[in-house]
């Protein structure tokens, strides 16, 4: 992939991030938070977008974004009081804001939103939404929000989006970086102000284009009104005859006038410029900073040119703030301070003049600071590398079994002292392998982002109002199951949408609130992850429920159940209450699929309904799917994995009544039931002469329970699943293979696909390897 | 990278020395070849997995370093029976396509340069049904066959004539 290319799919990768980020906050808003937090990390998130998505060229993304953002901070200046703001409309340009990230990811063309884009133009123009007094003060130029790498924002290609998106705004304003390259040096306003000067000595690799970087973002990295002078060295320029164009050959030298430490002006060329590319010297203090208003309105006004709220306005901004008493600027800062970073220099000062202003800045900076440490610890890694570690770790925890089993032929006294170098060692293995399936979790919070969405749509699509109440997203499960959470739980959220939640007529006829409310709950509980989907509606129809399953044959016209075995019948294939069938469910082909999906991953899912109070479904699932907890048994001379999760009970097959039925179908009868017996030598075609001794009862995913004759249980162990299709196919009657202590390959047998082996009597179509052509 | 750029602009700046790298191997008194650069190694033969209701030619599944390998035997594709495997039988892990897969052979004889000019067509033989051979080669007294390793991995010589007519089509 191309370096541009990559950087683009970084960019929606953390658009998905930033979405996520703004859907929550402006959930909490929209919930009545009036934390100034949500609203700055919601502004910060559709900046970014905004930013990046304008380095990448997608206009349509950043005309909508830019126009969100303008309605945005009307809230962060508190021009509109949070109580007033529209956060469901809000809420709906966020949706709209995913789509066009991902028609702009997907290289197609955006729907327009007129009505939304219009709608948020009116945000702030409406009548009452006056301007508090300190609002115009508060408002930061929005040139100069840019300028400051968001404080908790990712630092990725969105804030090298902010950068392109800045210097795209400079061209004109900022001389030094505009002005065509003549004898002179380009002189700025700054030489006028405080500060140090820099000499900044900037002699880029060649290849500087080609690592898409042009000269004046590198030069946008630092503050423009900080810049005295920039001097293009042109000496390095090869002869025509042996000119590269694609190869960078200036040198520059820039000359600062700023309060930036070394540190802080090497740490604005990350993205740019690699350490041996720059060198900087320091050559004295200015003089002290007396003359400070005389110099701030101009340093101000390059810093802001392009905005709506001008230069002189920044200088106003100053000017009043110096005017102000500490206690006044103390509660001013807060509002400033997502841009306080960049801040230009002077206003910056000013703020910090009075004692207690400067305290009340330093808090934040130093949330800033957390904000930035957070996420020096937190790395990137390549999903890829992890599974390849998760490989090795698997290897590790095959070889230690292996160790074991050699070790035990040793003669006792050697064998003692290995011993217990191999406890410490399966010890060890087993903690490395749960520290690296720890890096490998991931918090359930990216499937439940996508959910007050569903819900936002599927409340209009039905005409019903509905909350949605997430609690435990931080749970963290391994990301294979996190991969497959998504269509269940999108099922069952609308399951619930559409048959638990009354509409509000129906809500306030049955004395509850016209608002239904959906509860999403992710926790841990026994080694497994427990998600609950609880609705506040009608409950299950038993009665209508009952009379389907009798139409359809699955019950019998005159059998009896209990309520709760009616509530099971829910999960049977076929069977929907819903009166109209409508595009969001009622087709049937809801809970079944989502129990025999859930099913397959080992996991189980019940309900709980009480009539006219609510309706409860209970999802629990194995915390990975990367190891599993299995029973090895043999059978002839093949040994076999059957996850334990499938185990019912076993028994001694001498001890149980066999029955024989037509065409050698065994059958025994267990608790009372008669339980179709098979011999997993036959099924399976193990090779050796199969004796069996053992019956393992097992349940299948309707829950049937199947008796499975084996020679002998070999052990319980964990096991770590390897994939049989990466290099072969599907094998029938296995879900996977795994590898034994002795370094062997056993099948992970899978209790349905091996009961379909056994009825189709006959060998199934030829398992084959898939090859193209 | 300029200098293997160099290299290929050299090695087809002169078609007529063109070879092709063959690793030959034999089955009984067979000898087959496929490209060089078609194996990731070459291991002793290892105890396999059988797999359930699978074709004949498939031996089993085996751990190759932490990965499930399927096996192959070459001998039952080419209608000779099943390998009596033993440790002096040899597994060619090979790359096809995006998969791994190992084929059994009895043992693997030489790494030989064939000019392409010599490979010739493999002759329309009525036994050859599962087009198995690409091409052959006279190399001092013996034949080498070039194997179609994704004809014998997907046929193994046990093609049903549905699965054969709907291929054709």
């Amino acid at each position: 992939m191309d370096p541009l290319a990559e950087l683009k799919q970084t960019f929606f990768q953390e658009c998905e991030e930033l979405l996520g980020a703004l859907e929550l906050r402006l959930q909490a808003l929209d919930e009545g938070s009036t934390d100034s937090e949500d609203v700055n990390a919601a502004f910060r998130a559709i900046h970014s977008i905004k930013g990046g998505a304008g380095a990448f060229g997608c206009t349509d993304l950043v005309a909508f974004a830019h126009v969100f953002e303008a309605s945005l901070d009307h809230l962060r200046s508190g021009r509109v009081a949070l109580e007033d703001a529209p956060f469901a409309l809000f809420l709906r340009c966020s949706d709209a804001v995913a789509d066009l990230v991902s028609a702009a990811r997907n290289d197609e063309p955006a729907r327009p939103r007129p009505d939304l884009l219009e709608a948020l133009e009116q945000v702030g123009k409406a009548p009452g939404a006056a301007a508090a007094p300190v609002a115009p003060v508060a408002a930061p130029p929005p040139v100069v929000a840019p300028a400051a790498p968001a404080n908790d924002a990712p630092l990725g290609v969105a804030a090298l989006g902010n950068l392109l998106a800045m210097v795209e705004a400079k061209t004109g304003p900022a001389p030094a970086v505009a002005t065509g390259w003549d004898d002179e040096p380009v002189v700025t306003p700054a030489a006028k102000k405080p500060g140090r000067d820099v000499i900044l000595r900037i002699s880029p690799e060649s290849d500087l284009f080609r690592r898409v970087i042009e000269p004046r973002v590198v030069f946008a990295s630092l503050p423009a009104e900080d810049i005295v002078s920039i001097v293009c060295d042109l000496s390095h320029v090869p002869t025509l005859e042996t000119i590269d164009v694609s190869d960078c050959f200036m040198r520059f030298i820039v000359t600062l006038r700023t309060n930036l430490s070394v540190e802080d002006i090497c740490s604005r060329f990350d993205f740019t410029l690699a350490t041996e590319e720059f060198e900087i010297e320091v050559l004295a203090d200015a003089p002290a900073n007396d003359d400070r208003p005389a110099v701030e309105a101009p340093a101000a006004a390059s810093a802001a040119p392009a905005s709506e709220v001008s230069g002189s306005v920044a200088a106003d901004l100053s000017a009043i703030l110096a005017k102000l008493g500490p206690a006044n600027a103390a509660m001013a800062t807060p509002d400033l301070q997502p841009a306080a970073p960049a801040m230009p220099a002077p206003v910056a000062a000013v703020i910090e003049a009075p004692a207690a202003a400067k305290a009340a800045a330093r808090a934040p900076a130093n949330d800033a600071a957390a904000g930035r440490q957070r996420q020096a610890v937190s790395v990137r890694v390549d999903l890829d590398r992890i599974d390849k570690l998760m490989n090795l770790v698997g290897e590790i925890v095959i070889t230690q079994s292996m160790l074991v089993e050699c070790v035990r032929s040793l003669p006792y006294d050697v064998y003692a002292k290995t011993a217990e170098g191999i406890l410490t060692l399966s010890r060890q293995t087993r903690e490395l392998q749960d520290h690296v399936m720890a890096v490998r979790a991931q918090p359930v919070k990216a499937v439940f982002q996508r959910m007050p969405r569903l819900v936002r749509e599927l409340a209009q699509t039905l005409g019903k109002e509905v909350r949605l109440v997430l609690e435990g997203e931080n749970t963290e499960v391994d990301k294979t199951i996190i991969e497959e959470l998504a269509d269940p739980l999108t099922h069952m959220i609308r399951n619930s949408m559409d048959h638990g939640v009354e509409t509000p007529d129906e809500r306030i006829a049955a004395g509850k609130s016209p608002e239904g409310t959906i509860k999403l709950i992710a926790e841990h509980r026994a080694g497994r992850i427990v998600i609950s989907v609880t609705d506040d509606g009608r409950g299950i129809g038993r009665e209508r429920l009952l009379a389907k399953a009798r139409s359809r044959g699955l019950v019998g016209a005159d059998e009896k159940l209990a309520p709760e075995e009616i509530d099971q019948l829910i999960f049977a294939a076929g069977l929907s209450t819903a009166e109209v069938i409508s595009d969001v469910s009622g087709r049937g082909v809801g809970m079944d699929v989502v129990r025999r999906n859930v099913e397959s991953l080992g996991g189980r899912i019940s309900v709980d309904s009480e009539p006219g109070r609510g309706c409860k479904f209970t999802l629990a699932l194995p915390l990975t799917l990367a190891v599993l907890e299995g029973m090895v048994i043999r059978c002839g001379d093949d040994r076999y994995v059957i996850p334990i999760a499938s185990v019912i009970e076993t028994q001694h097959l001498a001890s149980t009544p066999i029955e024989h039925l037509t065409f050698g179908q065994e059958v025994l009868r267990w608790r009372g039931e008669i339980t179709p017996l098979h011999r997993l030598g036959a099924v399976m075609g193990s090779s050796g002469s199969p004796n069996e001794n053992i019956i393992i009862i097992a349940e299948t995913e309707r829950g049937d329970n199947v008796g499975i004759a084996v020679d002998e249980i070999v052990g319980q162990q964990q096991v770590v699943v390897k994939s049989l299709e990466g290099n072969y196919g599907t094998v029938h009657g296995a879900s996977a293979a795994t590898i034994l202590g002795d370094g062997l390959v056993a099948l992970i047998l899978d209790v349905d696909s091996m009961l379909r082996l056994a009825a189709t009597g006959e060998r199934p179509p030829a398992t084959e390897l898939k090859l193209a052509g | 990278m300029t200098l293997q750029l160099g290299e290929k602009h050299f090695s087809s700046a002169q078609p007529e020395s063109a070879a092709r790298r063959i690793v030959t191997f034999k089955v009984g008194d067979r000898t087959f070849g496929i490209d060089v650069g078609m194996v990731r190694e070459i291991k002793g033969w290892q105890a396999t997995t059988p797999l359930p209701h699978a074709a004949p030619h498939v031996r089993g599944v085996l751990n190759l370093r932490g990965v499930i390998l399927a096996v192959y035997d070459l001998r039952t594709s080419i209608g000779l029976g099943t390998t009596d495997a033993t440790a002096t039988h040899v597994i060619v892990v090979v790359d096809i396509e995006d998969k791994v897969a190992g084929l059994l052979v009895d043992s693997v004889s030489d790494i030989v340069d064939v000019p392409v000019s010599a490979v010739r067509p493999a002759p329309d033989l009525e036994r050859d049904e599962h087009g198995l051979i690409e091409g052959l080669v006279l190399l001092d007294t013996d034949i080498v066959a070039l194997l179609d390793l994704a004809a014998v991995i997907r046929d193994g010589g046990v093609e049903a004539p549905v699965a054969k007519l709907a291929r054709a089509s």
